[in-house]
């Protein structure tokens, strides 16, 4: 089971904020400074996305922007989901290409 | 000049905030040179001294290695220095005295009289049976969950590859509460002991490997010397590993093979250097296994061939953060020099040599295993961009040629976004079966990184 370390809050700011953006058209709920991928992740969500070839089911592999497995839609456009921050209300579809 | 302007000028333009280009931004803003660093990350760190989003606070939960407080301390002379830092920049085209990039959807350009590479590396992937799984990430993916965003990859992993990184990638799991089932070394204990010199004469690193011997110890994690993961196995996800010992040659023993049950697995063979924007703006290169495989050339000053590039840390072969932070005082020192007519420090001469002694006599005893090829069956997908397998990259090499060009126009492995990164280290070694063969220039095109069609056609000159 994945989830979040407990703990890591910073005491002087109070809790993190908590944002809330759709995947494949389900709620998720993320915190502030999140990546996609790792909202997703904390939340059991592996797979983001089917090879267009061979159709099976991909998801996080380098989780620092090089490898493009980790690729979803958002707002019509293809964006590595390890490298781009989530924002409230974002939607998020699985995506297609590499 | 504003960090949001089109067009950002600077003496020093340096590419990477981990510790190469944080201490050579460091030293020249001290000297009073205007730099500007660009970096892909969300925080200055680079991947070893990644920082938890803002807001976060470690809090001692996550435990690091004696090694990262060179770390804290490299972020908090950063922090306060006069330096424009630009993350989420995703550098696309260079030129000498230009840096063309990505940030905020928008194409940008850094003119610099100096450019600074320090792009760090990243982990090398040894394709194996069900490596497609989702679940199945690099070694140094797992960190960044960990350190990065402070994530709890899953309940029970495996660690499995070769070289220092996996012990860091342990202790990260252990801190996230994370059951380590098996940590799988696949070089043999006797290969390791060739880096007993390197940690022996080096206090630091002796202190690190005391400190994570203890760490593995506390939590009754045992590292398993000659094995290595064979294949993962599950239903949309990792739900299992085969585990497996190897020949001195990183070969499997079929037979050896144990299952286990596990929900992530992280696999990380070395590291590979980041050379495609060096080689795209013409500097030198040349191939050195034991370094990771392609490393920009450098003199005693750190400058490349290419007059006005200088490089610094991984691009010139892996080495770790404390020569990637040596290389980058010393590589300031050079740009300092040149700018103003001063000269070099001996003493930051004698340190990067120093580090890159140790570094390369500790790497040397983990340097890729030729035989780890044979991992992949024929049906294995290789380059995960394509789809391409095992099978089909050996068709391609036999019709059209051995090499990476060849192999790519034959079958389309190492054409997709990834430009390569993870298939080209093991690609050949599979397609011909010879895993010592010095493996072919990377072909760089640009853009060197995939951006948007309207960041080229709206690129600033």
């Amino acid at each position: 089971m994945s989830g979040r370390i407990a703990g890591l809050d910073d005491a002087t700011r109070g809790p993190r904020e908590l944002i809330e953006f759709t995947f494949a058209g389900e709620k998720v709920t993320a915190w502030a400074g999140d990546s996609i991928a790792m909202a997703l992740w904390a939340g059991g969500t592996t797979a983001v996305r089917s090879s267009s070839k061979n159709g099976s089911p991909r998801g996080v592999l380098c989780n620092m922007g090089i490898c493009y497995e980790c690729l979803v839609v958002v707002d019509g456009r293809t964006v590595r989901s390890c490298t781009t921050p989530v924002r409230a209300g974002m939607v998020v579809e699985p995506g297609g290409r590499p | 000049m504003s960090v949001d302007d089109t067009i950002l000028d600077a003496d020093v333009g340096i590419v990477g905030a981990g510790p190469g280009g944080m201490a050579a931004a460091n030293v020249l803003a001290q000297a009073g040179l205007s730099v500007v660093v660009l970096d892909e990350g969300m925080r200055a760190g680079g991947q070893i001294y990644r920082q938890l989003p803002e807001g976060l606070v470690n809090h001692g939960k996550i435990a690091e290695p004696p090694s990262h407080d060179g770390g804290h301390a490299l972020l908090e002379r950063f922090a306060a220095a006069k330096v424009t830092l630009v993350s989420h920049a995703t550098v696309w085209d260079a030129a000498p005295g230009k840096l063309w990039f990505e940030h905020g959807e928008r194409s940008r350009l850094l003119r610099c009289r100096h450019i600074v590479l320090a792009p760090g590396g990243y982990d090398r992937c040894v394709p194996f049976p069900g490596w497609t799984l989702p679940g199945v990430v690099t070694a140094g993916a797992l960190q960044v969950m960990v350190r990065g965003f402070g994530v709890v990859p899953g309940r029970r992993a495996l660690v499995a590859g070769s070289g220092p990184l996996l012990l860091p990638t342990v202790t990260a799991l252990l801190g996230a509460g994370v059951e380590v089932v098996a940590a799988l070394e696949a070089s043999s204990r006797w290969r390791a002991l060739r880096a007993a010199p390197a940690v022996l004469g080096n206090a630091l690193k002796r202190r690190e490997a005391m400190w994570y011997a203890r760490q593995l110890w506390k939590a009754g994690v045992k590292l398993r010397w000659g094995w290595t993961v064979f294949a993962c196995e599950g239903d949309g996800r990792v739900q299992r590993a085969i585990i497996g010992k190897v020949d001195a040659d990183g070969r499997p023993r079929r037979g050896t093979e144990l299952k286990l049950d596990v929900d992530v697995v992280g696999a990380g063979f070395g590291l590979v250097p980041s050379v495609e924007l060096a080689l795209r703006l013409g500097c030198t290169s040349r191939f050195d296994a034991a370094r990771g495989g392609h490393c920009v050339v450098v003199d005693e000053q750190q400058r490349t061939s290419v007059p006005g590039v200088f490089a610094a840390g991984e691009i010139c072969g892996i080495g770790g953060a404390e020569v990637a932070a040596a290389e980058g005082q010393l590589v300031a020192e050079a740009v300092i020099a040149l700018a103003k007519g001063s000269t070099v420090s001996a003493e930051a001469q004698r340190r990067a040599q120093k580090e890159r002694k140790a570094a390369d006599t500790m790497l040397r005893a983990f340097a890729p295993l030729p035989g780890l090829a044979e991992l992949a069956r024929p049906d294995t997908i290789v380059c995960r961009c394509e789809d391409v397998t095992r099978l089909g990259a050996q068709q391609a090499a036999q019709l059209h040629g051995d090499s990476l060009r060849a192999i790519k126009v034959g079958c389309r492995a190492g054409m997709g976004p990834c430009q390569a990164r993870i298939c080209g280290p093991s690609l050949q070694a599979m397609a011909t079966g010879d895993g010592r063969r010095a493996m072919d220039l990377p072909v760089v095109q640009v853009p060197v990184k995939p951006v948007r069609t309207e960041t080229m056609l709206d690129a600033p000159t």
